[in-house]
Parts: structure tokens; C-alpha cells; sequence
């Protein structure tokens, strides 16, 4: 499973609609990152400046490496990833295309939920809880000295409850909602455009030609 | 006996053709056409070569979105953040805010606008040197025989021409200047150090097979003030001093550019800088008041970037050139990609490498704009002026602004910038109400 340095490896992942163009680009943007080494560790994503601002940044650094991201069977987090690898998670993020039937684009959008319900689900356990909603919001208000514990804990709360009425209707007083398993998780999001949201898209540079 | 008389005749030729072609046209300022023949044929030769090319290219697909000068590969949503989450906003706060960061965080990863400037432009079509061309296939007997010849050229001619001429240039300059460094201070001094200076500039452009075009001529940076350029390569100060006469602002460095340094000084008022007195802000801009606030001293020239940028883009001013006082002419130059690239690496080339990838190129072709010339209004303060001047320059120069700073080349990201980003997006949430 080995990645050569010299030419990119063109998987079965990429019957996407990513030119083997693309692959270069992103093939050099790997070497850079991991300074010419063929895999990349944690510590290599520190040194991009753009993602500095980033207040989820360790979330999606860690969805890098995250084993189920990886289509790995086993659980867990990888301690660094190869070029393949780097592009399987990329593969997340690629756009639509015009010529996909309703089961491709349903299968799309399970991928893309899937991978962001990944990213909230820190424990590995299948359903986000009321604690790690807590903790992405957090996250995600970090850093500013005016906003306290106690409203990114009532953000959460509030999330969490209209979440549930959404996936389990009325509750009686003693029901306790487990938390948000990943059919819950889809049915919140039926109905919402997310896959434009989701998508990173290259742009068509004619570097140069090729001789075929 | 005889082969002394040779020697000398060949010697006298030599002396007669360094004078007559280089030295004097370069000290008188006229042209022989030598160089504007070379790059007539040269552009024709690109031009050839580009049809070449684009008669083996495939038909690209039309459906993914063009860009004439991509600077990225990724299409980027400029919408704010702001506007991007008002859209996916269903109730108070929701998962809605991860996606708009998440992608963020991806593009970051596919590309992000900082390290991009730390590494050569791109070209669209190809130059006929491999180093700029990074997917180089094979294409076609005809232009590999070009290409082939092209080396040829470059390396076994242009390259000992130039290297001649630089060595030429860099010897009358530390002879010249120290000649005249024994003279008496006085006009007299002042104007044959300006002829030197300029002379040498002159060759050394010539070495470097130059064609700078430089517009807005009125604007030239006058006596007493202060000239800011971006800065793109080492070469960007012959790039100015072949137009006009600069006080040179510097560390004093070690070997040949030590002795250059002392021999230039004598001369001519140029302030170099000891290392450790490089730490001192307070001393080096005493200095440079002192030097600013003599009107009769010739204008010094500074890079406020602090590193050299690939030219596509004008990062950060630090504040300190313009919290000296006087007032301050800024200078775009913009090189042309297309026939050699002047961006040094600092990381990936040290000097000499640089220099012989420089020699090597088919030529450096760069435009000079001399801008109007700014002062510092009373309600503004150095890192206001500097952001100001820095608009001016890359609105001129057709490159992009970046508030990013130089030194991200080798350092991360200050923790001020990352706080100030959160507290941007806190301040958002509060105001829709979703606190409370």
C-alpha cells in the first residue's frame, strides 16, 4: 500500500470527477505539507496559517486521521496517513455533479453527514450526547473573554432539546434522551440544500498541455 | 617574446572592446541595442513555442470554472462569514456554524493564500525552462531539440557573457567608489560617486540581460526622503539604482558583499548597520532621522516587507520605515514571469544558486512605477501610514494585499491574530441574540 514518491497513485476512490490535474495539485500540496515525506502526521498541519484561525481546527485536523473517516474497519485514530489516505478524506468534500441519479446523490449526502456526525461524535460510540455538543460549541466560541461557560452551555441545551423534539416528538418526564444517533442526525437534516455547502471545487488551470 | 606581443594584443582588444561596448554607453546612459535585439528574437522564439504547445494540447472540458490568471486552485466563496451563516440559519445556533468552518478549514488545507506566496508563480504557458515548468512531459522531437538548444545557449554562452559582465561590473564599482572615496568631500565627490554608482548599475543590469521599463518619471524619489518598494529578490535594489542614485539601508554582511559594502560607503552616505545594532530599534531609527532630516543626502531606499514575496502579492509593512518622519515615495515593480523568475527562495536557494538560476534565465523583464509621493496625515498613526502606502503600491502593481506578515515565511502565527478572528465570530453570535 505503499504511496511512490515520484508519481501520484490513482486509486479506485477517484472515478470522481477529479482530473488527474487535480491529483497533481493535491499531490504537491501533500509533499509540502509533509515535507516531502510520504506520510503526514498531526503535527504537520501546524504549519498552515490559514487554518490557525480555524476554531474547530483540532477537530478537523483529528478528522484526518480519524479511522472510520478512513473507510478503515477498525476504530481509533491513525497516527499519520498517506497520500492515499489524505485523498479519501478529501474525497469528502468534492462537489456534485451534473450527472448524478437520485441514488448517487443520496448516497453523497449520507457520506458528507456521515463524516460531519464523526466529527461531533468525539467518543466513537455512535450517538452525540449533550456533553459532546457542549464541547464543539466550546470549541467554537473559544477564545472570546466575554462569552462564559454558562452561555455555551445553554446554546448546547437548547440545540440538544430541539434536536430531540425533532427525532423523538414529546417526551414524558422521565424519558431520557441517549443522545443523537446517526438516522436522528439524518432525519434533522432532511429537507436542507447541504451538499452545496460542503463542497471544496478546483478551479480549471491550464498549466499545461499533455501529449497523449 | 612573441608570445608576450600576442598576449598584449590580445589584451588590448579585450580593453578596447570592454570600453567601448560596456563601459562607456553604460557611463553615457545610451543603448546599443544589443538587448532589445536579444528579446526580439526571444519573444518570437516563445511565441513559436507556445503555438507548439497548444496545437498537442487535448480540449480542456468545458464545464469546470476558468480563471485567466489563477493565483489558486480552488474556487473560493468570498462571502463572509456573516452573510454565510445568516443563510443556514434555522434556529438560534446550530450545527449550521460547523459547516461554514469546516470548509474553511479544508480550503486552508488545499491551499492556503500564505504559503502559496512563498513559492514561485505558476506560469500558463511554458518558457522553455524546465524550472518553471513542474508537469513537463514530452511533447513533441521538434521542441525537446529547441529546448535542448535553448540550454545550449544558456548555459555555454549567456552564461560566461554574463558572468563576465558582472564581474566587470561589481570591480569597477569597488574600484571606482574607493577611487573616489579618496577625494575631498565636496559636489565634486558627490557627482562622480553618482556617475559610478550608476555606471555599474548599469553593467550589472546588463549581466542580467534586463529590460526595466520605468514609468512616472516625475515622481523619482528626491533628496531627503524615504523610497519603499515590495520586494521581490535581491536584484530589486540594481533594479532601482539603475534609474537613480539611493543610500542603501543594511546589514553590514561578511566575503565579497563586505568589501562592496565598505568600498560603496566611502563614497557615497549609505548606512549599514552593525548585526547587534540591528536589534535596537530606538538606534537604527535615530540613524535613519539623522540621515532623513539632511536634505542634501540622497534618499534611502528600504523593503518594509522584511523577505522577499514571489511578487503576485504585497504582505505586510513592519511599521518601523514609517515612523521615521519625512516623506515617503513608494515604488511598485512587478516582474514579468514570462522569460525568467526573479522570486528568491530564500528556503529552497541560497544566494550563489539563486544568482546562477538568475544567469541562467533568458532574461528579467520587470515594470517600475514611481508613485506620488505620501506623508503621514496627523490622525494616523505608523501602522495606518504604512497600510496605506502598502494599498497604493499593490493597487499599482496589479498584486494582491495580504495582511499577512513576511515573516510567517519561517514562524507561525502570532496568538493575537487567532484571538482576534474568535472574538469576530463570538461578537456575531451575541448579537443575533443567541446568548441569553
Amino acid at each position: 500500500r505503499g504511496v511512490s514518491q515520484g508519481s501520484p497513485p490513482v486509486t479506485s476512490l477517484l472515478s470522481l470527477a477529479v482530473t488527474s490535474e487535480q491529483i497533481e495539485h493535491l499531490h504537491r500540496r501533500f509533499k509540502q505539507l509533509s515535507q516531502d515525506q510520504l506520510t503526514i502526521r498531526k503535527e504537520n498541519f501546524d504549519s498552515i496559517p490559514d487554518l490557525e484561525f480555524n476554531p474547530i481546527r483540532g477537530k478537523i485536523v483529528h478528522a484526518f486521521f480519524d479511522k472510520r473517516n478512513l473507510r478503515q474497519e477498525s476504530d481509533g485514530l491513525a497516527e499519520e496517513i498517506n497520500f492515499e489516505d489524505f485523498l479519501t478524506i478529501m474525497s469528502y468534500f468534492r462537489p456534485i455533479e451534473m450527472n448524478m441519479d437520485e441514488e448517487q446523490l443520496d448516497r453523497f449526502r449520507k457520506e458528507k453527514l456521515k463524516f460531519l456526525f464523526h466529527m461531533y461524535d468525539s467518543d466513537h460510540d455512535g450517538k452525540i450526547t449533550l456533553q459532546e455538543y457542549r464541547n464543539v460549541v466550546e470549541e467554537l466560541l473559544s477564545g472570546n473573554p466575554h462569552l462564559e461557560k454558562e452561555s455555551a452551555r445553554s446554546i448546547a441545551d437548547g440545540a440538544m432539546m430541539e434536536a430531540a423534539s425533532i427525532c423523538v416528538g414529546q417526551m414524558g418526564p422521565d424519558q431520557v434522551y441517549e443522545g443523537i444517533t446517526f438516522e436522528d442526525f439524518l432525519k434533522m437534516w432532511q429537507g436542507i440544500d447541504i451538499e452545496t455547502k460542503m463542497h471544496v471545487r478546483f478551479l480549471n488551470v491550464d498549466t499545461i498541455a499533455h501529449c497523449y | 617574446m612573441e608570445v608576450l606581443w600576442a598576449v598584449g594584443q590580445v589584451g588590448a582588444v579585450w580593453m578596447a572592446v570592454v570600453l567601448g561596448l560596456i563601459m562607456l554607453p553604460s557611463a553615457l546612459g545610451i543603448s546599443l541595442g544589443i538587448s532589445e535585439a536579444y528579446m526580439w528574437v526571444l519573444v518570437k522564439t516563445l511565441e513559436w513555442a507556445t503555438i507548439r504547445l497548444q496545437k498537442g494540447a487535448k480540449k480542456p472540458e468545458p464545464q469546470l470554472p476558468r480563471t485567466p490568471t489563477a493565483n489558486g486552485i480552488i474556487e473560493r466563496d468570498e462571502t463572509p462569514m456573516e452573510k454565510e451563516i445568516a443563510l443556514l440559519h434555522r434556529a438560534d445556533f446550530e450545527f449550521s456554524h460547523i459547516f461554514y468552518f469546516c470548509r474553511k478549514g479544508f480550503e486552508a488545507i488545499v491551499e492556503d493564500e500564505v504559503t502559496q506566496r512563498f513559492s514561485s508563480e505558476e506560469l500558463l504557458s511554458w518558457n522553455l525552462l524546465t524550472r518553471t515548468n513542474v508537469n513537463f512531459h514530452y511533447i513533441s522531437l521538434r521542441l525537446t531539440v529547441v529546448w535542448v538548444i535553448g540550454v545550449v545557449v544558456r548555459y555555454c554562452f549567456l552564461l560566461p557573457l554574463r558572468f563576465t559582465l558582472a564581474a566587470i561590473g561589481i570591480t569597477s564599482m569597488i574600484v571606482g567608489t574607493t577611487v573616489v572615496g579618496q577625494l575631498p568631500n565636496g559636489s565634486v565627490k558627490n557627482y562622480l560617486s553618482e556617475v559610478v554608482h550608476l555606471t555599474c548599475s548599469r553593467i550589472l543590469v546588463r549581466a542580467l540581460s534586463g529590460t526595466i521599463h520605468y514609468h512616472n518619471k516625475e515622481n523619482r524619489p528626491q533628496k531627503g526622503g524615504i523610497c519603499v518598494a515590495n520586494h521581490t529578490s535581491p536584484i530589486d535594489a540594481i533594479i532601482l539604482t539603475n534609474d537613480g542614485c539611493y543610500a542603501m539601508v543594511g546589514q553590514v554582511h561578511g566575503g565579497l558583499m563586505g568589501i562592496i559594502q565598505r568600498a560603496t560607503v566611502k563614497a557615497c552616505p549609505h548606512v549599514w548597520f552593525e548585526r547587534s545594532e540591528m536589534k535596537d530599534r530606538h538606534l537604527v531609527t535615530k540613524r535613519l532621522r539623522e540621515h532623513v532630516a539632511d536634505k542634501s543626502k540622497l534618499p534611502i531606499l528600504i523593503f518594509p516587507e522584511g523577505t522577499c514575496i514571489n511578487n503576485t502579492s504585497v504582505m505586510m509593512f513592519k511599521k518601523g520605515s514609517f515612523e521615521i518622519g519625512g516623506t515617503i515615495y513608494p515604488v511598485a515593480i512587478k516582474y514579468d514571469p514570462q522569460f525568467g523568475d526573479a522570486f528568491w527562495n530564500s528556503s529552497k536557494y541560497n544566494i550563489v544558486s539563486y544568482l546562477l538560476r538568475i544567469m541562467t534565465s533568458w532574461a528579467i523583464v520587470c515594470n517600475v512605477w514611481y508613485l506620488p509621493p505620501m506623508v503621514r496625515k496627523e490622525d494616523e498613526d505608523a501602522v495606518q501610514f504604512a497600510n496605506r502606502v502598502r494599498s497604493a503600491i499593490a493597487c499599482q502593481g496589479g498584486l494582491t494585499e495580504l495582511p499577512w506578515d513576511g515573516g510567517l515565511k519561517r514562524a507561525k502565527v502570532k496568538d493575537t491574530f487567532k484571538e482576534e478572528q474568535q472574538k469576530n465570530y463570538s461578537k456575531m453570535l451575541v448579537r443575533n441574540g443567541s446568548v441569553g
